[in-house]
């Protein structure tokens, strides 16, 4: 896409705007590449020496402490190092018993970070260590015994080495390895022919993985990456060849080391710090950062562009010049300042860019850092912002008529102010509101990026947001239909506080103005919809189940009266037994006469039970039993008073057999 | 003897193996996650964030969003549990990716975060509107003129969001705390039609989202409370989607570094809430918080301890549930206080709260004096927990006809005619039987 517009504007344009739009994209186009967009801060790199400062126990850790330290703070290394933290790692490193090859390349590193601290062997460790140079041992262990072997200032061939590694490399044939190879290379003698090993920087610089353009790094994570600039840097600082990395690619790697922030491991933050020491003091690629101190803004009150121009550790390069190539203004395109150099002042360089009275907005600032030919992305582009202060002038509320706008009432507000009382606009009324806005310094019209009406229902909390728009001669004008709008305000009636917002990232005052209470009145209200995703989270109403009422009932004297109406016949009855002298004289004590009256009762009680309790089926079969004895009883008793009423009577004697018989 | 010793040390195994099996994929449930990166290098500039999911135990796979190996489901089955997307400018996923499996992940209950930018490419505004969020434009941010850091780098695009704007649910954003929370990206709206969207961080009232670098000539997409930083959706499957607008929100540099808003005499805060939100939104999208269960579901008349084969009119019922909740990888009783039971024939005839009882909640009430199938429903929706849901059948008959009230005062005349009767019929009998007539006699 970006090849295609930049051929189209080549062959559109005459051939003096065609350079001039070719630099142009050059630059722009560069400018994207080449700026390394991190490097390590001031913070960061107090939060990478408290990593590596953190206490250790063992030894590859001191290892990656102390060197990590030397590292970062070459200078003042012995003034770091507390005396407890000098102490530990020094009895550390002498207390152990140096057998392996691992340990002893530790103790000979960390002990030589360290003053004082000197590591002695005997001979029979230095034969391990010079065995260990032998194409039988891995990369790992040939860098780790000549190393330890030149740290203890011992002698070896560097010959064999290279052609130990260089056996070996093709066995390993992995950037972990060969970035162990060239590490290795730096410790052997200039006179040894490393160009067999410098060719390898260029390899593996091709097995590099481009992200996007802005990172390249190894699949092998961070630390691979880190420890092979920092062996390429040392390494061709030691063979005295300028690596073979282009500008762009050192950027890209920058990026890729420097762009965690946060390191999982001592050896992580180890290899960052070598990197980072590699990449700030090496004799061919040094890459600037060049860094607004505060944001990159000046104004009327602070004048004066303040930049920093540092290396990847944030140590300021004092050597450095600073100039500004051009600064053009990003809305017209038009130069405002060009070849402008910047004055040092404590180590920040200084330039008074509203000395060239810009207008307030964004300045694109084309810098070059000079002064030494190792520096890498020494062309940097800027966005520095003027911004200014606002006033609002003129404010003018208004409620107009529909059908005749005239005769209104205007009332003009100052601020920071809000007006007395309110305004009240019902739906046959505008609202409206005029205001300019002016630069506070200069006077000069502005049309600030945000400048928004809102309204805010204090009572629901709801606020409706309108956008006012400037008329031609950059006068706001904001009207506000009642009717129209009601949609927006769910057509609630009610105070509406009006606030006016400006803001614009020029602007260093933003204004939010409380103007004045609007109390608006719609003319249908409806009752406002109930928003499903407010209730859809609350408990719901408790339920209380409403139980049938019993149905009323006729008073109970009706009911007590006729009761004793039913109950009279049999009254009426025992008392006219009683004047006709009615009698059980004849009643006899025999078994079955009182067997057949219980029995009866029994039969009547049923009946009683029968409608409280019992079911038919057991109504039944008590019946059965009581009314089988019952009508035995019946049939004795009848029989004996036939017998006893009658006497010998002739006719009954077949009765009176068949009873005995039974 | 032999075999049969052989046989039960088998069984044994056998049942050692599936404990464990079972074990690991317990440890494994919660585990599978992709990483969709738009490039590799995020995971080192995003990896405190990445570190602290793989220390609760995700495994994490890292991928490029144009990967052409990537897959997300196989043979029907979903290869993995979450889904992290934070390549905010990818214009096509790679493989068999697209926003349909996406969509289609999230309706099979698979939890996605996703994380946008001002370079949001479209088929992150196709998820985002698939769930009811509408992303911005592209090249668009938020922007803020009066609540933006100190260390904005000219845009006022860094924001501080107050955490006031935080929704107010613990489970979602974790405990409150005052720290502000660093925002740089795209701004989102909430589809006013979907209830289920929560607005979990919202601009302040002077914010909007649009062009940066462009004058407004239109009505921005976002303005004021409306707009959106990062919000959240449950779907009615459980499924949680999280979508932020920003992706420097995770990153290491916003996590570490201090906060100070630009307006003068504001208060400077040495690190930023965004560490500890984006904790707590990742426990709560990958289902490690506010997730409820119902453990054993009891019901019987007062006084018994089983339930009958059909309860009756206006019994009085007592209705018990365990309700558990999921905290640290175990579950524990859950402590609500507004959970509702409610007797349900259609609609609801009774809805009551449950009371806490040691570990379960229960309730004591009246059945209604109306019969048919009923259930007993527990149905707690609450914001930030999974919807819990149970639900039990029982039948409510109506009053056998020997259960009725025998004797009404109404029907006193009634009763007492029979009674009279049948007493009558007693005397008559005894009388009619045993008299003596004194004529005869005489």
């Amino acid at each position: 896409m970006i090849l295609k517009c930049y051929f189209i504007v080549i062959y559109l344009g005459n051939n003096t705007l065609c350079v001039f739009c070719l630099v142009l994209l050059t630059a722009a186009l560069g400018a994207q590449a080449l700026t390394p967009s991190h490097h390590l801060s001031l913070s960061d790199v107090e939060r990478l020496k408290g990593l590596l400062s953190q206490p250790f126990t063992d030894l590859a850790s001191a290892y990656y402490s102390i060197v990590g330290l030397s590292k970062l703070f070459t200078s003042i290394i012995t003034t770091m190092f507390t005396d407890v933290f000098y102490c530990t790692a020094c009895c550390l490193i002498k207390s152990l018993f140096f057998i392996f090859v691992d340990s002893l390349f530790f103790a000979a590193e960390a002990s030589q970070a360290i003053a004082d601290c000197e590591v002695s062997i005997s001979n029979e460790t230095r034969d391990i260590l010079l065995a260990a140079v032998s194409e039988d041992s891995t990369v790992t262990q040939i860098f780790r015994a000549v190393s330890a072997l030149s740290s203890l200032g011992l002698p070896l061939a560097s010959q064999e080495v290279v052609a130990a590694l260089v056996a070996r490399i093709a066995k390993e044939d992995n950037v972990l390895a060969i970035t162990t190879a060239l590490q290795t290379a730096t410790r052997l003698s200039q006179q040894a022919e490393l160009g067999g090993i410098l060719e390898e920087i260029e390899d593996l610089a091709a097995r590099l993985d481009d992200l996007g353009g802005v990172y390249l790094q190894f699949e092998e994570g961070l630390e691979a990456t880190a420890l092979f600039v920092t062996a390429a840097y040392t390494l061709s600082d030691h063979a005295d060849t300028e690596p073979p990395l282009k500008e762009d690619q050192v950027i890209q790697l920058v990026n890729s080391v420097f762009s965690k922030k946060s390191w999982d491991s001592r050896s992580e933050a180890f290899s960052v710090a070598c990197a980072a020491a590699a990449l700030s003091s090496n004799r061919f690629h040094v890459p600037v950062i060049v860094s607004t101190q505060g944001p990159a803004t000046v104004s009327h009150s602070q004048p004066i562009l303040h930049l920093v121009v540092t290396d990847i550790l944030s140590n300021p390069l004092a050597s450095a010049n600073l100039l500004v190539e051009s600064a053009q203004a990003v809305a017209s395109k038009s130069v405002v300042l060009s070849q402008a150099p910047f004055s040092l002042r404590d180590g920040i360089f200084e330039l008074n860019f509203m000395a060239s009275q810009p207008a307030s907005g964004y300045y694109q600032f084309t810098v070059a850092v000079t002064g030494d030919s190792r520096l890498v992305a020494n062309q940097v582009e800027l966005k520095v912002k003027v911004s200014t202060e606002v006033a609002v002038t003129n404010m003018d509320l208004s409620v107009v008529d529909k059908d005749q706008s005239i005769g209104t009432k205007t009332s003009r507000v100052d601020y920071p102010f809000k007006a007395k009382g309110s305004f009240t606009a019902d739906s046959h009324q505008n609202f409206a509101m005029n205001f300019q806005l002016v630069d506070a310094n200069t006077g000069v019209e502005l049309t600030p990026h945000q400048t928004f009406v809102r309204f805010h229902n204090q009572k629901t909390g709801q606020e409706v947001v309108f956008v006012a728009e400037p008329d031609s001669k950059n006068l706001y004008k904001f009207e506000l239909d009642t009717a129209e709008r009601k949609s927006e305000f769910d057509s609630m009636s009610g105070t509406y506080v009006l606030h006016l917002i400006v803001g614009d990232a020029t602007l260093e005052n933003p204004i939010l103005w409380n103007v004045a209470d609007v109390v608006l009145k719609f003319l249908d209200e409806e009752a406002p919809a109930a928003i499903q995703s407010k209730t859809l989270y609350m408990p719901k109403p408790d339920i209380q189940h409403l139980f049938r009422e019993p149905e009323k009932k006729p008073p109970t004297v009706v009911s007590n009266t006729f009761t004793a109406l039913v109950l009279s016949p049999f009254l009426l009855l025992l008392i006219l037994w009683f004047k006709l002298g009615a009698n059980i004289s004849n009643f006899s004590l025999s078994p079955s006469s009182v067997l057949f009256h219980v029995g009866h009762a029994c039969m009547l009680g049923l009946m009683y039970v029968y409608w409280t309790h019992l079911n038919m089926f057991q109504t039944l079969k008590y019946l059965a039993i009581i009314g089988s004895l019952t009508f035995l009883a019946g049939n004795r008793m009848l029989a004996q008073k036939a017998v006893k009423r009658y006497g010998q009577s002739s006719t009954l004697t077949f009765f009176t057999r068949s009873t005995c018989e039974n | 003897i032999m075999a049969q010793t052989k046989s039960r040390l088998l069984g044994n195994n056998c049942i050692f193996f599936l404990t464990i099996s079972s074990m690991m994929h317990m440890a494994l449930a919660d585990g599978k996650t992709l990483v969709l990166l738009d490039n590799l290098n995020i995971r080192d500039t995003h990896s405190i964030f990445f570190r602290s999911l793989a220390d609760r135990g995700f495994d994490l796979s890292f991928k490029t969003a144009d990967d052409p190996s990537l897959s997300l489901i196989k043979y029907g089955q979903f290869l993995y549990d979450h889904l992290i997307i934070f390549s905010p400018s990818v214009e096509d996923f790679g493989g068999n990716i697209n926003v349909e499996t996406i969509t289609s992940f999230i309706d099979g209950g698979g939890n996605v975060l996703v994380a946008a930018g001002s370079d949001i490419g479209d088929p992150l505004r196709e998820l985002g509107s698939e769930c009811g969020i509408e992303f911005d434009e592209e090249k668009t941010a938020v922007i803020d003129h009066h609540h933006y850091d100190v260390s904005d780098p000219g845009e006022h695009t860094l924001i501080v969001a107050d955490p006031e704007n935080l929704l107010k649910a613990p489970t979602i954003v974790g405990n409150p705390s005052d720290k502000p929370i660093l925002f740089k990206g795209v701004g989102m709206v909430a589809d006013p039609d979907n209830p289920l969207v929560l607005d979990i961080l919202t601009g302040s009232s002077t914010s909007y989202s649009y062009f940066p670098d462009r004058p407004i000539s239109q009505y921005p997409h976002a303005v004021g409370k409306n707009t959106l930083l990062i919000a959240g959706l449950q779907a009615r499957n459980n499924a949680r989607v999280v979508f932020s607008g920003s992706l420097y929100f995770f990153s290491d540099a916003f996590f570490n570094s201090a906060v100070q808003k630009a307006t003068p005499g504001s208060q400077r805060y040495a690190q930023t809430g965004n560490m500890e939100l984006a904790e707590a939104l990742s426990q709560w999208v990958f289902k490690e918080a506010g997730v409820l269960r119902v453990g054993a579901v009891t019901h019987h008349p007062v006084g018994e301890s089983t339930p009958p084969a059909a309860y009756t009119i206006t019994d009085l019922v007592e209705y018990s549930v365990v309700i558990e909740k999921l905290s640290k990888g175990s579950w524990v009783p859950f402590d609500g206080k507004d959970i509702q039971l409610e007797f349900v024939r259609i609609d609801p005839f009774v809805r009551t709260y449950l009371k806490k009882n040691g570990d379960k909640y229960s309730v004591q009430f009246k059945l209604p004096d109306v019969y048919g199938v009923f259930q007993f429903k527990v149905d707690y929706n609450r914001l930030g927990y999974t919807h819990l849901y149970s639900s039990t059948q029982v039948s409510v008959r109506p009053l056998q006809h020997t259960q009725y009230d025998r004797f009404i005062p109404s029907a006193f005349p009634y009763y007492a005619s029979v009674f009279s009767m049948m007493g009558g019929l007693f005397v008559f009998s005894i009388v009619f039987l045993h008299m003596k007539e004194k004529e005869k006699s005489d």
